[in-house]
């Protein structure tokens, strides 16, 4: 995704729905710090996963090529965690080198991309799916239902994202019918290279699928009670402020009734003169969601308070570090 | 498929080249370029769709900067044009869902379709050469010193040095790989499914392999996870710098705020 196709509003919000979730990423992976050989292996998988993606190989009955996005796969290979950081840093180093998206679109990209296919797909379709020892057929029918899953998602994002920010005068309906097709082609075409790399690996050296399990590199330790409760507290907020804002009331307040009963109107009209329209230019250039439905102001709203909140609480509370 | 791996082989190395020769802005402390691009990206976005004189003048910024990088504007032109076919793929359709008459040329009637169309193009452009150009002017090791800087976590600025690292190494790889299989195809130029799964699949085992040797050495020298500066490359914020972000500021906030239409 460009960055020509986001508004600065839904960049920031996917940029920090991101940072919140790279940053529980980086929280659990600091577990596995003893194993510092844990670093390497990611970086290292990390370019692979780079130059895999410039090797395309041929779609069958389609005539076109593909290559992978590798979510799934790293996701069955190092844990869910893990991917994470490191199709994070494949994603930033695409942007930064190959020109691959952009600054401000980076954080929908690892929304798009990185996010929905190893914290949504990998966990929710491919594991149930392929079980704890996979054989070739239950890999295949995995990689295939979580590809689609992950690039079909993927769109939808893309869909809601470009939407929000207002840039296309498509209607939703009409752009996300033209999106899931072409996604769901893409989708089947990352399951099959996913489950062609990963039937090979099984072969070849299956002791590597078993790592994620083994180890429990990505299980949860220590804080995890700790942090499931602002998690839970962020997520009613967040839904709270999706939802509610939809009943909210239409009727005017104390002040705004007694406006309107003296002057007809609900609210005053701003005198003409030069400083009250410089004013009201300036507030409508510096708006941050100038003509955003309600519900989408209110979860942006509520994540810039939270990340306000946050950032007081990391000033006003020194981290305890371990000697 | 080789011509891709050695093209992007051709890229880092030429971005490599570039840190080589440092002007002035490459000497900047990274921080500054960075927020001077992220507020240009921000700023440029916030335009509205139809407002393109605005987006116009906002080509100064990639124009002045690649002439004081000394880089040819031209080459970060068409490294920019990679962002055409998708964004063109969305922009096109505002042509036919906005056909309203906006303003006339002479005879021509301009749609408010074709205005946001060419402004979402150039929105694109725009944004990508800003981007290129911090890439251009700070150098990836720079860059990932001054995100860790910035308060990005430890974990994610080593993944991005260890990435950038190992890049180069496993696309010769790659680059081997394709060869042999060039070699041994009569020709064939596709890469069916059961030949590329297997073909990456090695890749992906010998990838594992130099991992771990990589994982042995690195412990054996007393890598604990992350990544030590190199003495001598750690830039410090200065006047320079303070002029540079103040400088763009105020001819950003000025180029965003005082629209053509109403100096003219």
């Amino acid at each position: 995704m460009s960055d020509a196709l986001v508004s600065p509003a839904v960049a920031a919000s996917a940029g920090a729905a991101s940072l919140v979730l790279l940053g529980t990423a980086v929280r659990k992976l600091r577990r596995r710090e003893r194993d510092a050989r844990i670093v390497p292996l990611m970086g290292v998988t990390g370019a692979f996963v780079f130059a895999a993606q410039l090797i395309n190989f041929t779609i069958p009955a389609t005539g076109s090529s593909g290559h992978l996005v590798g979510g799934v796969l790293l996701a069955a290979l190092l844990g869910p965690w893990a991917a994470l950081v490191t199709l994070a840093a494949v994603l930033t180093l695409q942007c930064l080198l190959f020109a691959d998206g952009g600054v401000l679109a980076l954080g929908c990209n690892l929304l798009n991309l990185a996010v929905l296919s190893t914290l949504v797909a990998y966990p929710s379709v491919y594991r149930p799916l392929a079980g704890a020892d996979p054989s070739p057929g239950r890999i295949t029918a995995a990689s295939l239902a979580a590809g689609i899953v992950a690039l079909e998602l993927g769109a939808l994002a893309v869909v809601a994202e470009t939407e929000l920010s207002g840039i296309t005068a498509l209607p939703t309906g009409r752009f996300l019918l033209l999106m899931a097709p072409i996604h769901l082609v893409i989708g089947i075409g990352e399951g099959l290279g996913t489950a062609a790399v990963l039937c090979f690996v099984r072969r070849c050296r299956p002791e590597l699928l078993q790592r994620p399990r083994s180890g429990g590199p990505d299980r949860p330790v220590g804080r995890r009670r700790r942090l499931r409760l602002p998690a839970l507290f962020a997520g009613a907020a967040l839904l709270l402020a999706g939802s509610w804002s939809w009943i909210a009331s239409t009727h005017p307040d104390g002040l705004e009734w007694s406006i309107e009963r003296i002057t007809g109107s609900s609210e005053l009209a701003a005198p003409a003169d030069t400083p009250h329209l410089a004013a009201t230019t300036l507030q409508q250039q510096t708006a941050l969601l100038p003509d955003y439905g309600t519900s989408f102001a209110g979860i942006v709203g509520t994540m810039l308070l939270l990340l306000l909140l946050f950032g007081i609480a990391r000033i006003l509370l020194p981290l305890h570090r371990k000697p | 498929m080789r011509r891709r791996l050695a093209h992007a082989v051709c890229r880092l190395e030429a971005l490599e080249r570039q840190q080589e020769r440092p002007t002035r802005l490459q000497r900047l402390d990274g921080r500054a370029k960075l927020l001077v691009t992220a507020g240009y990206t921000a700023l440029l976005l916030a335009i509205p769709l139809t407002h393109l004189s605005e987006v116009l003048l906002f080509a100064l910024y990639p124009i002045v900067t690649a002439r004081a990088a000394a880089i040819p504007y031209r080459r970060i032109v068409r490294q920019s044009l990679v962002v055409v076919p998708f964004v063109a793929g969305i922009a096109l359709f505002n042509l036919f869902e906005q056909p309203e008459p906006l303003f006339r040329v002479g005879g021509v009637c301009v749609s408010v379709g074709w205005v946001t169309c060419c402004s979402i193009l150039l929105r694109g452009l725009l944004s990508l050469q800003a981007l290129l150009l911090l890439i251009h002017t700070t150098g990836f090791r720079q860059l990932c010193q001054t995100l860790r800087r910035c308060g990005v976590p430890e974990v994610l600025a080593t993944q991005l040095h260890f990435v950038y690292r190992y890049l180069g190494l496993l696309l010769q790889e790659g680059i081997t790989l394709s060869l042999a299989r060039e070699a041994r195809s009569c020709g064939r130029r596709s890469y069916p499914l059961r030949t590329w799964g297997p073909l990456v699949g090695q890749l992906l085992l010998r990838t594992f392999d130099r991992a771990g040797r990589i994982g042995d050495a690195m412990a054996a020298r007393g890598f604990t996870g992350c990544m030590p500066e190199l003495p001598g490359s750690r830039t410090r914020w200065q006047r320079a710098e303070t002029l540079y972000v103040a400088g763009w500021g105020v001819l950003l906030l000025g180029l965003r705020f005082l629209s053509p239409e109403r100096i003219f």
